[in-house]
């Protein structure tokens, strides 16, 4: 096995005991390559942030082994997780959490002095960054006068900022726009090719699979086979087709819904949904 | 940090200015009423410190002028005189007394001096005479102005009715002033002529009071003798252990109010960035360096608030002779290292429950959904 890259292996995360335990993530395996965009897709409840949580380091799991670049994170010890967070990760929020007292350029340089980096060279750095992202014209600016798109740009900024190894991204593109929603899967696209990082993705937006090397189904816990999935035309959620809550035919093509609320609205104007996303299988 | 500190503690200016202008307040409540008895305490031991005496002899175990009476034979002035070193020795009369002018009552110490007293009176006469005579008086100026006197007319002291014959300045403080009358006029009232309050003595140019304070006690029996320092220093230290349970009171009240608003403005400003601190976990923050932000912010705000409650009681104690002569605050160097430590704790205990809520602050809850 090539060191380099994140190795899953075997996770399992339980919570509580007895009769009350929850096991949120089943004997998970998975590896990302250097440069490898992963999209964890599924519903909520599936367990998708509790895997995030735990690739970061956030969370120890219950059983298995998570090794990033060679170093076996599961088996660390507390007091050296944050340094490890602060060097080796870099996470993607989708309200995106920026410091909102310090201005683009203090944000992202903050995360460098919290790694070690002197105060002028962070922000030459972060200046040096944040203007290959287009920013350069906000260093300045506090979070609160940026759009949306230019919020997750300095996000993405901060999460590149110590150059880490893998790069985590919850619901990036949630609170964006269709454009700016691009504007930042080919911005993590690029992350990924141009400067090698490895990104996994935990998100419902469909886009982002446009832009992913793999999409993998999150449920119960568990990996499941993605090629049985299928899109609800109306509100555009992921499902698998043996648990469509109805299904209808129209003009020769069968259409998958997650409840007869949407069925019932696809009914009402079939060829506005149909225009707009044709079923689709999930990659 | 102490960037992100400050940063956070100016972006919500109403916060800041609430918590710097609670604690100011809270912290000049405690200056004020330290200062107002520093002031007080000083115009107590103003006829010590102006006297010109250098030592002062009193009645064997009297360390002080008030709250004890001092009683001495009259010769003792002449044993005293005698003493090497003692350049010259006068007996004064001193007793706490009601000035009756008009409608009118106000407290005075009472001093009476023999007439050819080459020091020991007045320091300051703005109207008429420097020495008392026969049925004379001589009062502040600020009584004889808020009783609508002048000199002249007479009042009241120690049952006798005396003619205003000086006025004099800087002798009044919030509770008293001072007044002079002839010795012969005070021991006629008092009714004994051989009975003396203390001597005051000025040493000779080449002796120390120390020296000539120890010679006097070693050749003069039944007195205690005391260099005017040793003799004010008393003064204070009564003065103080009499005020000590108020100052502590008002001390208390302005920790506990500065406290409150201190820690509750730390706590919501700590609080409603939970999300924030949470980030900074995830990021690898470790729980010192978010309690550095917190602690600064605490101090930051104490500190803005001590200068602040500094700088209203100078502004009063500059304003307050204006308003009244009698009102003189003064604010000691011991008074702002003690309020300085206060402030301090203030700061620390503030700073110390947001940063328990750090400490027990998951990352985790900032990923929210499943």
């Amino acid at each position: 096995m090539n060191d380099r890259g994140l190795h899953v292996s075997h996770l399992t995360k339980r919570f509580g005991g007895g009769d009350t335990e929850v096991v949120a993530i089943r004997d998970v395996s998975l590896d990302v390559s250097p440069g490898e965009i992963v999209l964890i897709m599924g519903p909520s409840g599936s367990g998708k942030t509790t895997l995030l949580l735990m690739l970061g380091a956030l969370l120890k799991p219950t059983e298995g082994a998570i090794t990033l670049d060679g170093l076996e994170l599961s088996a660390l010890s507390e007091a050296r997780l944050p340094d490890i967070r602060m060097r080796q990760f870099g996470f993607i929020f989708q309200d995106f959490n920026l410091l909102s007292a310090l201005n683009v350029q203090d944000n992202v340089a903050f995360a460098a002095e919290l790694a070690g980096l002197g105060r002028k060279e962070a922000h030459k750095k972060a200046a040096q960054l944040l203007t290959e992202l287009g920013l350069g014209h906000r260093l300045r600016f506090a979070p609160e006068k940026l759009s949306g798109g230019e919020k997750q740009r300095v996000a993405i900024a901060r999460a590149l900022i110590n150059d880490p190894a893998l790069i985590l991204a919850d619901e990036p593109t949630a609170n964006l726009d269709s454009g700016h929603g691009h504007e930042t899967m080919r911005l993590l696209r690029e992350i990924a090719s141009e400067r090698g990082h490895s990104v996994v993705i935990v998100s419902h937006d469909q886009r982002i699979k446009d832009i992913a090397d793999r999409v993998l189904w999150l449920e119960d816990g568990r990996f499941t086979d993605a090629v049985s999935m299928v899109i609800d035309p109306v509100c555009g959620m992921a499902l698998q087709v043996d648990r469509a809550a109805a299904t209808l035919a129209h003009s020769g093509t069968t259409y998958y819904f997650c409840s007869r609320g949407c069925s019932w609205e696809f009914q009402g104007s079939p060829d506005e949904f149909v225009r707009g996303a044709v079923p689709e299988r999930v990659r | 940090m102490i960037r992100l500190a400050l940063r956070n503690l100016v972006q919500n200016k109403t916060r800041l200015l609430v918590s710097v202008g609670g604690v100011g307040l809270a912290l000049t409540l405690v200056f004020f009423f330290d200062a107002v008895f520093t002031g007080a305490a000083g115009r107590l031991t103003l006829y010590i410190d102006r006297s010109g005496a250098d030592v002062w002899v009193s009645q064997e175990g009297v360390r002080t002028m008030h709250m004890s009476a001092s009683s001495l034979p009259a010769s003792v002035t002449g044993e005293v005189a005698a003493v090497p070193g003692v350049e010259e020795a006068i007996p004064i009369l001193y007793s706490t007394d009601m000035i009756q002018a008009k409608d009118s009552e106000h407290v005075a110490y009472v001093f009476g001096l023999p007439r050819d007293a080459t020091f020991g009176g007045p320091w300051k006469i703005v109207d008429g005479a420097a020495r008392a005579g026969p049925g004379e008086v001589i009062i502040d100026h600020s009584i004889a102005a808020s009783a609508g006197l002048r000199v002249g007319d007479r009042v009241t002291v120690l049952g006798q009715e005396l003619e205003i014959a000086g006025l004099t300045s800087g002798t009044s403080s919030l509770v008293n002033s001072v007044a002079f009358v002839t010795m012969d006029d005070f021991a006629r009232a008092r009714g004994q002529n051989q009975v003396i309050s203390f001597v005051l003595v000025k040493v000779a140019a080449d002796e120390s009071p120390s020296g000539v304070a120890a010679r006097i006690g070693q050749n003069v029996d039944g007195v205690t003798v005391q260099t005017s320092q040793q003799f004010a220093h008393e003064e204070r230290k009564l003065v103080k252990d009499m005020s000590t349970d108020i100052i502590n009171i008002m001390n208390t009240a302005g920790f506990l109010t500065g406290l409150a608003v201190v820690a509750l403005t730390i706590y919501i400003a700590t609080i409603s960035r939970r999300k924030e601190y949470g980030v900074l976990k995830a990021m690898g923050a470790r729980n010192g360096a978010l309690y550095r932000v917190v602690v600064i912010q605490a101090l930051v705000s104490v500190a803005l608030g001590l200068f602040t409650g500094l700088g209203i009681t100078l502004l009063i104690a500059a304003l307050a002779p204006r308003i009244s002569e009698s009102l003189v605050l003064t604010v000691s160097l011991s008074s702002l290292l003690r309020v300085t430590v206060v402030s301090a704790v203030i700061a620390g205990v503030a700073a110390a429950l947001p940063a328990s809520q750090l400490a027990r602050l998951e990352p985790v809850a900032i990923i929210r959904r499943g």
